[in-house]
C-alpha cells in the first residue's frame, strides 16, 4: 500500500515537473510549495516566460503575452488581427514606431505618410464605441505618434531625443560662459532687433539657416564618433540659432 | 517714454505681440515682473574697454537665452557705482536680470557676491519651471564681479613689474 502512494507521488512529481501547468500563478505557488525541486526546473520556467516575455524583436505589445484582445504575438501599437489598440509601450522608441534606423539621419518626407497611416489605426475619434480600456490607450497611443512625428520631423529635437536614447541628457539648466559663442549670438540678436525692414530681416536669417545646417553636420560627425560634448556642444549652438530664427520670423 | 522705446527695442520688443502674457499660458506673470518688463531699468551698455567695468556675459542654451551685465566699480572704494544689462530671452530672465543691476548699485563687491538666485525669484514670484531665469542672473554678476577683478589685476600686474616686491 505504501509503496503504491509513495510510486503514485513520485509519478505526479514527475508529471507536475515534465508538464508545467499553462496557468502561471498555479504553478509558481507549485514551484514555491515543492521545496525540493531542483533548480533546472525553475529556470526551465522563466526562460519559457523569458522567451514570451523578451521575444527577440522589439515588435510585440507590454504585456509580453502579444495582443490583450486576441493574444495575436506580433501585435504593434495595433492588432492586426483583431484591430484593437494595444497600451502604450515605454520600450518603443519613435525610430521604431516609423520603422527608421536609430539615426540622426532620416528622410522626414518618409515620416508624414507613416504618420496618417498610423493615425488611421489609432486616432480617439475611431474608437467612440469600444471600452473605456481600448479609448484610453487610444488616446495615449496616438499622442505618443504625434509627439513622435513632431520630435523626428526638426533637426534640433531629433538631435536631443537621439541623444537622450543614448543616455545624455542635453536639457540641464547649465549656465555657459563660452565668451565666443555668447558674444556672437548676443551681435546676433542685436542684429535682429535693430533690423526693421523684411529685406535686412530675411538677409539673417538665411545666414543663420546657414549656420544650422553647418551645425547639425557637426553634430552628425561628433555623435557618430561618440564624442558627446562635442555633440552637446553643437546642440546648444543649433538652440541658440533656432531661437534667433523664431525671432526673426515674430518680426516678420 | 521715448527712453522705454529704445530700451524696448533693445531688448527685441518691438510689438505688442512679444509680450508674454499675450501668449495663451495659464500661469500670469507677476506684477513685479510685469514692472521690470514694462519699465526695464539700467537697459543698456558701459564700454568694454572701461577698466572700470566688469562685464558679465552668460547663457542658458537649454533655452537660448543670453545675458550680458555690466557694473561700474569706483575704483578707490571698490563699490559698485552703476550697473546696465542687456538681456535677450523671456520676461522672468529679463525681470531677473533688471532687478539684479538694482540691487548690485551702491554695493560692494564681495557683498553683491552673496546675492542668491533664490532671493531674486522670490521678489519676482518666480515659478519653479523659470527658477533657472533667477540662477543665471545671479551668474551674470559674478561674472561680471570676476571680470573686474582679472582686469584689475592685469592693471596692477603690469604697474607692480617694476616695484620691489615686499617681505
Amino acid at each position: 500500500m505504501k509503496k503504491t502512494k509513495t510510486m503514485v507521488a513520485s509519478i505526479s512529481t514527475l508529471i507536475r515537473r515534465t508538464y508545467p501547468s499553462t496557468n502561471r500563478c498555479n504553478s509558481l505557488a507549485t514551484i514555491q510549495s515543492q521545496t525540493q525541486l531542483p533548480r533546472e526546473s525553475l529556470q526551465h520556467h522563466s526562460s519559457a516566460e523569458g522567451r514570451l516575455r523578451f521575444s527577440g524583436r522589439v515588435f510585440c505589445s507590454e504585456s509580453g503575452a502579444g495582443c490583450w484582445n486576441c493574444g495575436e504575438k506580433a501585435a504593434f501599437l495595433f492588432c492586426n488581427s483583431c484591430r484593437s489598440i494595444q497600451p502604450v509601450d515605454d520600450s518603443v522608441d519613435y525610430f521604431q514606431i516609423f520603422g527608421l534606423e536609430k539615426k540622426y539621419e532620416i528622410d522626414p518626407g518618409s515620416l508624414e505618410g507613416k504618420y496618417k497611416d498610423w493615425q488611421k489605426k489609432l486616432h480617439p475619434d475611431l474608437v467612440h464605441n469600444k471600452s473605456k480600456k481600448e479609448r484610453d490607450y487610444a488616446a495615449e497611443q496616438s499622442a505618443k505618434v504625434t509627439e513622435a512625428c513632431r520630435t523626428l520631423t526638426k533637426r534640433l529635437s531629433r538631435a536631443m531625443y537621439i541623444m537622450k536614447l543614448n543616455g545624455v541628457n542635453v536639457n540641464e539648466e547649465e549656465t555657459i560662459t563660452d565668451p565666443t559663442l555668447l558674444m556672437e549670438i548676443m551681435e546676433l540678436r542685436e542684429a535682429i532687433s535693430e533690423a526693421d525692414d523684411s529685406t535686412s530681416l530675411n538677409q539673417i536669417r538665411s545666414q543663420v539657416q546657414e549656420k544650422l545646417k553647418q551645425w547639425s553636420d557637426s553634430f552628425v560627425e561628433a555623435f557618430e564618433s561618440q564624442k558627446f560634448d562635442d555633440a552637446v556642444k553643437c546642440i546648444q549652438r543649433m538652440t541658440y540659432y533656432e531661437r534667433a530664427c523664431e525671432e526673426i520670423l515674430k518680426k516678420l | 517714454m521715448m527712453l522705454k522705446q529704445v530700451a524696448k527695442k533693445a531688448l527685441g520688443l518691438t510689438s505688442r505681440q512679444s509680450t508674454p502674457w499675450s501668449v495663451g499660458i495659464f500661469r500670469s506673470y507677476h506684477e513685479n515682473v510685469i514692472d521690470h518688463y514694462d519699465n526695464p531699468r539700467n537697459v543698456g551698455s558701459f564700454d568694454k574697454n572701461d577698466p572700470n567695468v566688469g562685464t558679465g556675459l552668460v547663457g542658458a542654451p537649454a533655452c537660448g537665452d543670453v545675458m550680458k551685465l555690466q557694473i561700474k566699480v569706483d575704483e578707490k572704494t571698490g563699490q559698485i557705482v552703476d550697473a546696465r544689462f542687456k538681456t535677450f530671452g523671456c520676461g522672468s530672465a529679463i525681470a531677473s536680470s533688471s532687478v539684479a543691476t538694482e540691487w548690485v548699485k551702491g554695493k560692494a563687491m564681495d557683498d553683491v557676491l552673496t546675492i542668491k538666485n533664490t532671493e531674486i525669484a522670490k521678489h519676482l514670484s518666480l515659478p519653479p519651471v523659470k527658477l533657472h531665469c533667477s540662477m543665471l542672473a545671479e551668474d551674470a554678476i559674478k561674472a561680471a564681479v570676476k571680470d573686474y577683478k582679472e582686469k584689475r589685476v592685469k592693471t596692477n600686474g603690469a604697474a607692480a613689474a617694476g616695484e620691489t616686491t615686499q617681505a
